[in-house]
């Protein structure tokens, strides 16, 4: 058994079919557009989808999929038989009777009736069950990283251009709208921060046993070097073997980075950063990593620091905050962890309360001899965001997806934006592993 | 035959009466429609300048108030909470003395504005005041006390004046 290749698994009428699509896709721009007029008939129908991959982050879009409304999943692919029985049955009990298959290429040459695949597999995979279900004609959403090499990612793009299909990439924040109103309203519109100088980001989890798997469930070891896992260990902590994943940079760091490219508008211009595996003696990516990117903004230079640990939770959670003269707006998945300062000397933000973009807190009691420093700021007024998310954080992505299937809008991420934001993190990696300052160029696709 | 004595429009017991009447019947009046409102959130579409719901789809949360019967609260759940825990206050009065509280605010605030009953309904007015007294002298709250100690006071004052009573519907 081995990786499923780009060609291999594709019928004589899908590879027309995806040709055909790629000769019209190259000039029709398709990760900026709906697609064309032969998804027509898509529009009104529930779209049929594969599942490929269902481990954690599969098991989370499964569980956002199933509230979302004409979608159905048809078919569901795991390597490992423990989380395919396991999914079969959850989508079971939830009235879905769904054929199970272990390899992608099977998948792919007996479903003949899909629309998309949804990719949750490991990162080294997602480049190839990408472009295979590209190649197959299927529209992709696929979860970030796009890859753990940036060839892989590179090639993940180039695909969706060729084949004309859509591919999303599991940026999920893009598709939230709390995001989008403090991007277009709070810091675009209202200009509430001012002059962005700072950022600042984190994401901090306590140190945590590493995952486990039922003895009897084990995977034989002829089909684990199959796939290229060495042993199950492996398989089940993927994410901290440089073969597999990109490490907590890449999984946690991934999203709020992109975050700082998203907000700002751009990409930085270099990158110094520190981290190591100090901690952790059987993983192979670093454990803690502490990064600075320096973004030329149009209005001077904003430095952005983002902080990743996964041997401590203390520090606040996860969020991404971005500082101005006029204030700091910070905004986490998470409603309890955003907020909003406003600096004394700002404006006043009345206009922007009636206007429902925030509300204002209650002032604090003042403490007395809390201020033990004549230079020290007075505590700034803190501000909310009224904005409520009644939906899993990945639904809105997804549907964002399916929109976009059914012409109805664009993608909010797709795979050509995807890999500039993704291309600075690997510059990242890069800078903690040379020890030194990393310039970014524009990525070349 | 005695004949009532003839009491002039705009005598000062006149208008100091009237003018109690109009205080206490609106202090009691809003004060048990108040018991009906709540203060709760409801969610709308976040709309841009022109007027059109937000291309994010956001939805907002925004807090109103809101009247209706299904709000009713005779007392705030920190006092009922108190009062449930008094040994000296019968627990099997609290519930019709709540389920009554509004309405009786309400009606004898619409008695003395309309001047039906002046003189029941200012009683009457005391009694709750001084019943509600009671509760929160055992409960230590002394502000509340007082606060209400300036009600009755109002009230007798009022009832000192009444024979001054003019614009009514019934004379008593």
């Amino acid at each position: 058994m081995s990786l499923p290749t780009p060609a291999s698994g594709l019928s004589r009428r899908r590879f027309l079919a995806s040709s055909t699509g790629a000769a019209l896709a190259l000039a029709a721009a398709p990760s900026l557009f709906a697609v064309g007029t032969g998804e027509t008939a898509a529009r009104d129908r529930p779209l049929r989808l594969a599942m490929i991959g269902f481990g954690a982050q599969g098991r989370v879009l499964v569980e956002a999929l199933l509230k979302v409304p004409d979608v159905r999943i048809v078919a569901l692919c795991d390597m490992w038989d423990y989380a395919r029985v396991y999914g079969e049955r959850l989508l079971k009990s939830n009235g879905l009777e769904v054929t199970g298959y272990r390899d992608v290429e099977e998948l792919l040459a007996k479903e003949k009736d899909l629309d998309a695949a949804i990719i949750a597999t490991p990162d080294v995979f997602h480049a190839p069950h990408t472009i295979a279900c590209l190649r197959a004609g299927l529209h992709v959403y696929c979860e970030k990283m796009m890859s753990n090499t940036v060839e892989g990612a590179r090639s993940m793009v180039v695909a969706m251009r060729e084949t004309g299909r859509l591919l999303q990439i599991g940026h999920q924040r893009r598709s939230n709208p709390r995001y989008l109103v403090t991007r277009d309203r709070v810091l675009g519109e209202a200009r509430l921060a001012g002059r962005i100088t700072g950022a600042q980001a984190q994401w901090n989890r306590a140190v945590s046993e590493d995952l486990g798997w039922p003895k009897k469930a084990a995977i034989p070891a002829d089909v684990l070097a199959a796939y290229g896992y060495p042993d199950m260990h492996t398989f089940r902590n993927w994410r901290w073997f440089k073969k597999f994943g990109g490490g907590p940079l890449s999984d946690l760091g991934a999203h709020q980075i992109d975050v700082f490219n998203w907000f700002l508008g751009r990409l930085p211009s270099t990158v110094i950063a520190s981290g190591g595996n100090d901690f952790y003696k059987n993983h192979e990516w670093f454990d803690n990593a502490m990064v600075i990117y320096e973004f030329p903004l149009a209005e001077g230079t904003a430095r952005a620091f983002y902080q990743v640990q996964t041997t401590t939770s203390s520090g606040g959670g996860y969020w991404e905050q971005f500082m101005g003269n006029e204030g700091t707006v910070r905004i986490s998945e998470n409603p309890n962890s955003t907020v909003f300062y406003r600096e004394a000397a700002a404006p006043s933000w009345e206009e922007w309360v009636r206007k429902n973009y925030l509300r204002a807190n209650a002032a604090p009691a003042p403490e007395p001899g809390a201020k033990v420093d004549a230079r020290e700021t007075a505590a700034l007024a803190t501000y909310r965001l009224p904005v409520v998310t009644n939906k899993a954080i990945h639904q809105y992505h997804l549907e964002n997806f399916f929109q976009a299937i059914r012409g109805r809008t664009k993608l909010n991420c797709p795979a050509d934006e995807a890999f500039r934001s993704e291309y600075v993190i690997f510059k990242a990696i890069e800078a903690v592993e040379s020890r030194r300052l990393v310039t970014i160029e524009e990525p070349v696709i | 035959m005695s004949t009532s004595p003839v009491i002039p429009v705009f005598n000062g017991r006149t208008l100091a009466f009237l003018s109690l009447r109009l205080w206490l019947g609106l202090r009691a009046l809003i004060t048990g429609v108040e018991k009906f409102s709540a203060r709760i959130t409801i969610q709308e579409p976040l709309l841009g300048a022109d007027g059109k719901a937000d291309p994010s789809g956001a939805i907002i949360e925004i807090e109103r108030k809101v009247y209706g019967l299904s709000h009713y609260n005779a007392l705030p759940d920190s006092l009922r909470t108190k009062f449930a825990e008094e040994p000296l206050l019968p627990a099997f009065l609290m519930s019709p003395f709540c389920a009554v509280l509004g309405p009786a605010l309400i009606i004898l605030g619409l008695f003395l504005l309309v001047g039906v009953a002046s003189r029941f309904a200012l009683f009457a007015m005391g009694v709750l005041y001084t019943v509600l007294t009671v509760g929160l002298m055992l409960i230590g709250q002394d502000a509340g006390v007082s606060w209400l100690a300036i009600h009755v006071g109002l009230v007798a004052l009022a009832l000192s004046l009444a024979d001054a009573n003019r614009y009514t519907v019934t004379r008593a």
